[in-house]
């Protein structure tokens, strides 16, 4: 019971950073109809800037992590006006652009830091040790930040009237254009949300696991398992499947040993998507 | 005086010529009937106002404003409402949320006071103000793509086939909350191929076929036209 308890809060932990790299993921893509193949750089460079500002500027953490932050939105926010607006309604040339973008990025990493893994440490270290669970400060932090930053994203969509039009944009973009919604506001600053979001989980979760150039690209398969589990285009859905994949892991990894963690998760979306091709919260799906 | 002048307007999709040289008027506070079947151009007019496809000739002046190059969501801040063929009510939205969605260049309270506004209109609004609109049968869905178009008080409403697809009782309801805008003002230009009811509602109407405008005049010379019993 004792371990069933501490891989579950694990298990939420790392469903919390894969719900808020996803909720991005799913965002640009449900706005814009922009596959970010940029997205996993995002949380690279998020990862990189916070080392920079605390380990070499000297920052304190979190006003690193926040710097972070808004440091990717803000780049996100140019490479959505500069690279992607001209091209939004062409699907293919946006996951190229997307995708150099990325190569750009991550090339300059190596240049200015070298292939090798950074020594970026989570400053709180220890656990939180009561009847037997075991749970590290690290986790818990990164679980109330990004749980935190998932209610404020929750507000923002569903609660302000930004959102409603975002939600109006992602519906049917001609028709909210027509009722007076401006595409040339939205989708840079739903890129800037995205890519912010990407940053802080960045910038929070390789301290406490690790930070090299390459990192973003599993986190990039995480967001793309996640988005497509939960339904395309789905807030809602991202956060489930983010979590669903998140206890999966910590799960299989404890019962069944870490190297059949991901063995499960796969099989285990394969049935999902078996039953309900358009993921859990998806409303089409492409039939042959 | 006019709002809207469109005059010799040219829409082409590919190789194909949807409005060929098409020139249509409305002047303040009335209410004006493009009739047509399908293909005939009506929406390809009515979308080249709205901003939503290029026009390759011609020019549509809004209160005397050359709209060329101004984009859809300015032009409807400009005080063009829009209610498109189909409904198309945003369908993960909630009714109310659907109706907000329109106020979004207005300050909270301006919107919120326009909501009340259209709930005074369509009480329906109020009723189901919670409900997703994907909920909502195609009638209900009408009066909330209407609602949504009328909630910026726009100087213009576009009304493209509003009686698409309903049932005899609904179009009842919408054509009496068509007459509740016009009592409180507002100046209508609205397509439709169902010519019967829609010509109850208003004061011109201009017969298009192959993307040209065939005749035009007031109702009576409409309905007296051997040409308005293709569409009757």
């Amino acid at each position: 019971m004792v371990t069933f308890v501490s891989a579950g809060v694990i298990g939420l932990s790392m469903g919390a950073q894969y719900a808020l790299i996803a909720i991005g993921f799913t965002l640009i893509f449900g706005i814009l109809g922009v596959v970010n193949f940029a997205h996993g750089g995002f949380y690279v460079l998020g990862g990189y800037l916070a080392f920079t500002l605390s380990h070499v500027l000297g920052v304190p953490f979190v006003a690193a992590i926040v710097l972070a932050t808004i440091a990717t939105a803000a780049i996100g926010y140019v490479v959505e006006i500069v690279l992607v607006e001209k091209y939004v309604v062409d699907h293919l040339a946006t996951m190229l652009i997307t995708l150099g973008f990325y190569q750009i990025l991550i090339t300059a990493i190596v240049v200015f830091y070298g292939a090798e893994p950074m020594d970026f440490s989570f400053p709180i270290t220890g656990s939180l040790r009561s009847g037997g669970i075991f749970v590290p400060y690290s986790n818990l932090i990164v679980f109330v930040v990004c749980g935190a930053a998932i209610a404020a994203v929750y507000w923002l969509v569903y609660r302000t009237r930004y959102g409603i039009a975002l939600r109006a944009m992602a519906d049917d973009g001609p028709v909210a254009r027509s009722q007076g919604i401006p595409p040339a506001t939205m989708f840079p600053m739903a890129f800037a949300i995205a890519t912010g979001l990407a940053g802080l989980t960045g910038a929070l979760v390789t301290p406490m696991l690790a930070l090299d150039p390459h990192v973003g690209e599993g986190v990039l398969l995480k967001a793309f398992v996640v988005v497509i589990l939960g339904g395309m285009g789905s807030i809602p859905g991202a956060m489930l499947a983010a979590f669903i994949v998140g206890l999966t892991e910590a799960y299989a990894s404890v019962y069944l040993g870490g190297s059949k963690g991901a063995l499960v998760l796969f099989v285990l979306v394969l049935v999902i998507l078996l039953v309900r091709p358009q993921g859990i919260f998806g409303t089409e799906a492409r039939k042959a | 005086m006019s709002i809207l002048s469109i005059e010799s307007l040219f829409v082409r999709y590919g190789g194909i010529t949807a409005l060929n040289g098409v020139s249509v008027e409305v002047r303040q506070g009335e209410t004006v009937l493009l009739i047509g079947s399908n293909g005939a151009g009506k929406s390809s007019l009515i979308n080249a106002v709205t901003g939503l496809v290029s026009t390759s000739g011609g020019r549509i002046l809004f209160e005397g404003r050359d709209l060329a190059g101004i984009p859809s969501a300015a032009r409807s801040r400009l005080g063009i409402g829009y209610s498109p063929e189909g409904r198309r009510v945003f369908r993960s939205l909630t009714v109310r949320e659907n109706v907000l969605s329109s106020t979004l260049g207005l300050s909270r309270a301006a919107a919120e006071e326009n909501f009340a506004w259209a709930c005074s209109i369509f009480p329906l609004l109020a009723e189901r103000a919670g409900q997703p609109a994907n909920q909502l049968s195609g009638g209900e869905q009408q009066i909330v793509a209407l609602a949504r178009a009328v909630s910026t008080l726009p100087k213009l409403l576009l009304l493209d086939e509003p009686f698409l697809g309903l049932a005899p009782v609904w179009i009842d309801r919408i054509s009496d909350a068509i007459r509740e805008l016009q009592r409180r003002g507002t100046t209508i230009l609205m397509t439709e191929q169902m010519a019967r009811p829609a010509l109850k509602l208003v004061d011109r109407a201009y017969v298009m076929r192959g993307g040209e405008v065939r005749r035009s005049g007031d109702v009576a010379e409409i309905r007296e036209e051997a040409l308005a019993e293709e569409y009757l």
